[in-house]
């Protein structure tokens, strides 16, 4: 084989055996990669016995406390796997409320129940084994929904920059921004059925009379109560005339 | 005739004075296994004693002749379990190093993992002993055979000090490169037996991998019997204590020996034969159960035979450095195995850092890179033995 051939063939491509027997880099290298895990000991962690630190954020099962849930049903609302539903339980004083139940089998751990809770009352839990026998024991209710320690980091909350804000000139990250959101009245529309005083899970709505109508009715119109309102749209929802809608406060 | 004491049956006799010591030297494990059936034979014998007394059994049982051939049984044992004990744990080292070079902690059961090795043995021993229909069973089994059982025998026949060797002869590392050369025959043979595509491209590349390193490394071999005028081991590293390791004058050679004795034990970066990414197991596709923990066994003697050659030819065996011959004499059975462990985890380095080579690559390497060493390591040496400075 001539000179220029072997040398185009062999030196200058990576075919070189000089080349393939340069093998000093990859051994140091390795080397120094031993010595390091031996004095740091192994990233591997001996599960069930070790257990590897969780951040309190840490999107596990969903948590619940029952005293500060006025079953507004948002989290049944936002559940993307649709595991959230509304049960009939007893509270403390031996109550008729209504509760969420999860059922932890169709539960993807998204967290989203939490974040949109508006009274931050259900909560994401660091709690991962959730392992059991059948199906049904995977089934929370409000009662075994609750966490002991549930600290103030478990609750998530929503941040958001808002468009306006930008516009605006103000771009600070604004915490569940729609919690700020309100209803508000078409008064066209409203026949005056009471069903947004019925359905408001903290009484924030109030049916004040605004004189009668031809018939000697008294007509009725709802007044909301700003500082108790917790955006939880059943209102809106609930009106047979969509006389209701969210205004954007923001 | 009375009662006798079991103190007149087991008599501590020294071993050299036996009228039939097969050594021309002592020899230390032959001494061991010499004392135990002194115990074992000398019970026996005081017990059948006991129950017919003045009987010929029992003294027959303790003369010169049958306790040397008793002895001999038991040093085989004991040679053998001292190798499969150094085999273990080459195999234990090579499985937690190997975990540390990839971050995690490798095997974990028992004594720091080291019991690992003997669960994957009950292991392997429980499993039904499958032959497949279509193989050409004399040929299948007679390999398997003879691939282990070369590979344990040149894994006794390593001297591991003056005192601790099965035949001090003076072809030395002669009789153990043509041990080792043979597997890769057997291997081929083998592949073909086993009637499977992937066995006999196994087969085939164990044998184009023999015939790319094998000339470099028998070069490099003569050399250092050049260096120290003769094949014997003992003579090798007598040689080495007069005057350097060898690692000095032949540092080249040292180098380029590591790499073949990689290639010789088939261990990664030349496992081409075996290459389980590309082939499925390679030769040892057919092979199951018990057949197949042995194979990997004699694999792993192989390796522990490699590096002993290596520690042998280079660095001084059981020499410790710059010790006098009285330091020496001390434990250098365990230096021995240090130095062995100590070649044997630059192994596993290689094995940790580099990718198998291609099957033209090691032919590639072999002729155009081993060979000019090797040749240009003897001519160093040459020069060096004709100018008189060994």
């Amino acid at each position: 084989m001539a000179w220029s051939k072997y040398k185009t063939e062999y030196i200058d491509s990576d075919r070189s055996p000089a080349g393939s027997l340069w093998v000093m880099k990859p051994l140091w290298k390795v080397f120094r990669f031993f010595c390091k895990t031996v004095v740091h000991r192994p990233v591997t962690i001996l599960y069930p016995y070790e257990k590897m630190w969780m951040p309190e954020n840490y999107r596990g099962r969903p948590g619940l406390r029952f005293d500060r849930c006025v079953a507004c049903g948002m989290c049944a609302k936002m559940c993307p796997t649709a595991c959230i539903k509304l049960v009939e339980t007893e509270d403390a004083s031996g109550q008729k409320v209504m509760r969420p139940q999860i059922n932890l089998g169709r539960c993807a751990m998204c967290g989203y129940c939490a974040e949109y809770c508006p009274l931050d009352a259900m909560t994401v839990t660091p709690e991962f084994e959730l392992a059991e026998y059948t199906r049904e024991d995977l089934i929370y209710g409000p009662k075994r929904l609750a966490y002991e320690g549930a600290t103030e980091k478990m609750e998530i909350h929503l941040e958001q920059t808002l468009m306006s804000d930008i516009k605006n000139g103000n771009s600070e990250r604004r915490i569940s921004p729609f919690k700020i959101d309100r209803p508000v009245l078409d008064a066209a529309k409203c026949i005056s059925c009471k069903k947004c005083e019925k359905v408001c899970p903290v009484k924030a709505v109030k049916m004040v009379e605004h004189g009668v109508n031809e018939k000697g009715r008294p007509i009725l119109y709802p007044e909301f109560n700003n500082d108790a309102c917790i955006c939880c749209e059943n209102c809106v929802e609930d009106c047979p005339k969509d006389a209701l809608r969210i205004n954007e406060v923001l | 005739m009375g009662y006798s004491s079991i103190l007149d049956w087991i008599i501590f006799k020294d071993v050299m004075d036996n009228a039939f010591y097969p050594f021309a030297s002592y020899n230390l494990p032959f001494d061991i296994s010499y004392k135990l059936w002194e115990i074992i034979g000398g019970l026996i014998a005081w017990l059948v004693n006991l129950l017919l007394p003045g009987n010929g059994l029992s003294t027959w049982l303790i003369s010169d002749e049958v306790s040397n051939v008793f002895a001999l049984v038991i040093f085989m044992i004991v040679i053998f379990a001292i190798a499969f004990v150094v085999t273990l744990i080459s195999l234990w080292m090579e499985r937690k190093v190997l975990g540390r070079l990839m971050d995690r902690r490798g095997t974990m059961i028992g004594l720091k993992g080291f019991l690992q090795c003997v669960a994957d043995g009950l292991k392997t021993f429980m499993k039904e002993n499958v032959i497949p229909r279509k193989v050409d069973k004399t040929t299948y089994m007679w390999t398997a055979a003879l691939i282990i059982g070369t590979s344990v025998l040149i894994a006794c026949m390593i001297p591991l000090s003056p005192r601790w060797f099965v035949v001090n002869y003076g072809t030395g590392l002669l009789i153990i490169m043509a041990l080792f050369a043979l597997a890769p025959f057997f291997i081929l043979v083998s592949g073909w037996a086993q009637n499977n595509k992937y066995s006999l491209i196994g087969g085939m590349r164990a044998a184009e991998l023999m015939i790319s390193y094998e000339v470099p490394m028998l070069i490099m071999i003569a050399t250092t019997c050049l260096l120290a005028g003769s094949f014997n081991i003992n003579d090798i590293i007598n040689a080495q204590f007069d005057t350097v390791w060898f690692i000095v004058p032949q540092i080249i050679g040292f180098i380029t020996f590591i790499f073949c004795a990689t290639a010789e034990a088939e261990r990664v970066p030349f496992d081409i034969a075996e290459a389980e990414a590309e082939l499925v197991e390679g030769w040892q596709t057919e092979y199951a159960g018990m057949k197949w923990g042995l194979i990997m066994l004699a694999d792993y003697m192989r390796g522990y035979v490699s590096c002993a050659m290596v520690v042998i030819m280079y660095l001084g065996g059981w020499l410790i450095p710059f010790a006098s011959a009285d330091m020496n004499g001390w434990i250098p059975e365990i230096v021995f195995l240090l130095k062995v462990w100590l070649i044997f985890f630059i192994m596993i380095l290689l094995r940790g850092a580099l990718a198998r080579v291609r099957t033209d690559q090691i032919v590639n390497i072999g002729w155009k890179v081993f060979m000019p060493l090797s040749v240009l390591n003897l001519a160093v040496v040459l020069v060096l033995k004709l100018g008189g400075v060994f």
